[in-house]
């Protein structure tokens, strides 16, 4: 990906080459036009004052008796010659042409004036010529003086348009910034961006005003389901304490003992349900505090002292290798202990006995991991595809379960910009990778 | 003790004062933040439970309004918003505790006592179990004078049965009281049953314990009189 600004230079570049080249092109072209018509305005000039003179002292002088019928003549330099013949052709000649002549084995580009006139009956063919080299000497120099003028020029205009894109682009590079930084539309920087492009300001205006919006239902849709779970709790509250009292009658029949208990247990459900839809909405709309620093590996080893007992009762081989640590900052140390603890608890709940749970943490690549590993029964594809989605997992937890735990995991990684990667392979087992930002 | 029930459902309060009757302690209720604040004006309370979401009060005034007044009353918050800013602030004003709703009534009690014990400073209980005694200032269990190495989860379920003896406690309310700072999503009762297995176990390797009694389909319960 390339920047905008970048764009614009090299575009701007690009252009201004392109436009030099032409230019140098064309330039060329057209002194080499005036200066052709100047060379044969000069030509035409020589042929007058030769015919003058012809006319003056006749056409013998030049034809000197030893070449018989022909006069040729040019300066040391070979910058021009004259050249003066007796033809026997019907047709008059009177053109200039570019054409090369050898002389002195030497082949020089010339301008010739070809010019056939009348002298007493006979037919005399005149050539004039010029030498091009001098011409093309100029072209050349001043071909070279433009160059370097205008190479000045782009040097000159490509400074100060990265100069100005930057500073015309900067705020587009405020707005892309504000974007950047941000996991929620409720942490977006609502200052308006200062600026006097009218796109910028309506670009920045309808974000504002979008992220507003967005925020203000993302922050309802948190507020009903805060609502809803209030409303909930409240004759969840009552009917288990009804049951409870239920429960502590002297008199009451073990059967029916069981029957309440049951029903406390399903009554907790419908509450652990809502306590965790509850959660979620708090952590995503950042009622939580991320100010604590903790030790990852500390974190660990407690969940597995927490687990240890249920996994050893189980027959499922916990294994901890701690290769390395970490002190992550801004942490909210029990949101990430409940993270971290919901995974290591199902992957015990899922290893068949006999069984073994992996848990390590190093750096890789330079970035820390938290893997753990179990030797369960694994996920087909569609089953990982639901794994983090409330409700729609299709992994059948157990009774107690609300299946929402993965869920929770989900957004307290989100919270702490941690990402989670799983890979799994059906009756092999299961890995949750924690990658920290 | 005397305690003000302060609490708009009364469903919830009803049965939050049948249960802590039947505990020997006499309650009084207030369905209304303005009825609370008269009522903690004119009577003296040993604790104040607290509704946080009542409508026509702001719960956390009524504790200003009692500290204004020099009463001695302990305040245990009790709420459905359960959102930690109201946790804090209800604590930073000298509520004693929080619970949130749904909770068991047995927490409910255990924190009442646990506070009173803090109050009337009988933090060091020496309490008999048979032969075990069970020391909860070095939070320690003997039996005739040498350690019974526990977990401090296998001490703590223990305690919470013996504190709250003859009373059976569902798998549930003891998961609650002890795996508290976990979700309630990761309930699972074996956790429980896992625990006091290796607990009957570490005690039974020094005697029979006869006291700590499996309730079928139930729980768990302590009886103080075997």
């Amino acid at each position: 990906m390339i920047k905008l600004k970048t764009k614009l230079a090299l575009f701007n570049l690009l252009s201004k080459l392109a436009f030099t080249a032409l230019f140098l092109i064309f330039m060329s072209y057209i002194i080499e036009r005036i200066n052709l018509r100047q060379v044969d305005n000069n030509l035409i000039q020589k042929r007058e004052q030769v015919l003058d003179l012809i006319a003056r002292i006749g056409i013998d002088p030049f034809l000197t008796s030893d070449s018989t019928d022909a006069f040729g003549s040019y300066n040391i330099l070979k910058e021009e010659f004259i050249s003066l013949e007796r033809v026997n052709m019907e047709e008059d000649w009177n053109y200039i042409e570019v054409t090369s002549r050898l002389i002195e084995d030497e082949e020089i580009a010339y301008r010739v004036l070809n010019y056939s006139f009348m002298v007493d009956g006979q037919k005399y063919l005149l050539e004039i010529g010029n030498s091009l080299t001098s011409i093309l000497y100029a072209k050349r120099n001043i071909t070279k003086v433009i160059l370097v003028f205008l190479v000045f020029i782009i040097i000159i205009t490509l400074l100060t348009d990265l100069q100005y894109n930057h500073y015309l682009l900067r705020p587009l590079d405020k707005i892309i910034k504000k974007l950047k930084g941000i996991s929620s539309p409720s942490l977006f920087d609502k200052t308006p961006v200062r600026t006097n492009t009218s796109d910028f300001f309506s670009l920045d205006h309808a974000l504002r005003e979008m992220m507003e919006h967005i925020d203000e239902l993302f922050q309802k849709e948190k507020e009903i389901t805060i609502n809803i779970s209030h409303e909930l709790l409240t004759p969840v509250s009552v009917l288990r304490s009804k049951l409870e009292n239920l429960l502590l009658k002297e008199d009451i029949d073990p059967a029916i003992s069981e029957k309440i208990e049951e029903s406390l247990k399903t009554l907790h459900r419908l509450q652990s349900l809502v306590n965790s839809l509850l959660f979620i909405a708090r952590i995503e709309s950042h009622q939580y505090l991320r100010e604590e620093t903790i030790e990852v590996n500390v974190v660990l080893q407690e969940i597995l002292n927490e687990i240890s007992p249920i996994a050893e009762d189980k027959g499922v081989i916990l294994k901890e290798e701690y290769i390395q640590d970490l002190r992550f900052k801004a942490a909210n140390r029990s949101l990430f202990f409940s993270m971290l603890y919901n995974v290591v608890n199902n992957a015990v709940k899922f290893t068949p006995t006999g069984g073994e749970v992996i848990v390590k943490s190093l750096f890789q690549h330079g970035r820390y991991i938290v893997t753990i590993s179990d030797t369960g029964r694994g996920m087909t594809h569609s089953q990982k595809s639901t794994l983090f989605s409330r409700f729609k997992s299709k992994i059948n937890i157990g009774e107690n379960s609300t299946g929402i735990g993965l869920a929770i995991t989900k957004s307290i990684a989100d919270f702490h910009n941690i990402e989670i990667s799983v890979t799994s392979e059906p009756e092999k087992g299961t890995t949750f990778s924690f990658l920290f930002a | 003790m005397n305690v003000l029930i302060v609490e708009d459902e009364k469903g919830l309060a009803n049965e939050i004062a049948a249960f802590l009757k039947a505990e020997n302690l006499l309650c009084d209720m207030a369905y209304s933040g303005s009825e609370a604040s008269e009522k903690i004006a004119i009577n003296l309370y040993d604790f104040v439970l607290l509704d946080l979401g009542l409508p026509d009060y702001n719960g956390l005034d009524l504790i200003r309004e009692a500290r204004k007044n020099n009463s001695e009353a302990s305040f245990i918050i009790i709420t459905a918003r359960g959102a930690v800013e109201d946790k804090v602030k209800g604590l930073n004003l000298g509520a004693d505790d929080y619970l949130a709703k749904p909770f068991a009534l047995i927490e409910l009690l255990s924190r009442i006592n646990a506070v009173a014990r803090r109050k009337f400073n009988v933090i060091n209980q020496v309490i008999q179990l048979g032969n075990f005694i069970m020391q909860t200032q070095s939070r320690k269990l003997l039996y005739e004078g040498r350690e019974v190495e526990l977990t401090k989860k296998e001490y703590d379920l223990l305690l919470y049965l013996v504190l709250n003896q003859n009373k059976v406690l569902t798998r549930l309310q003891l998961y609650e009281h002890i795996w508290g700072n976990i979700l309630d999503d990761q309930y699972d009762s074996n956790f429980i049953d896992v625990h006091i297995k290796n607990l009957r176990k570490k005690l039974n390797a020094f005697a029979a314990t006869p006291w700590l009694e499996t309730v079928r389909g139930v729980g768990y319960r302590v009886s103080a009189d075997q």
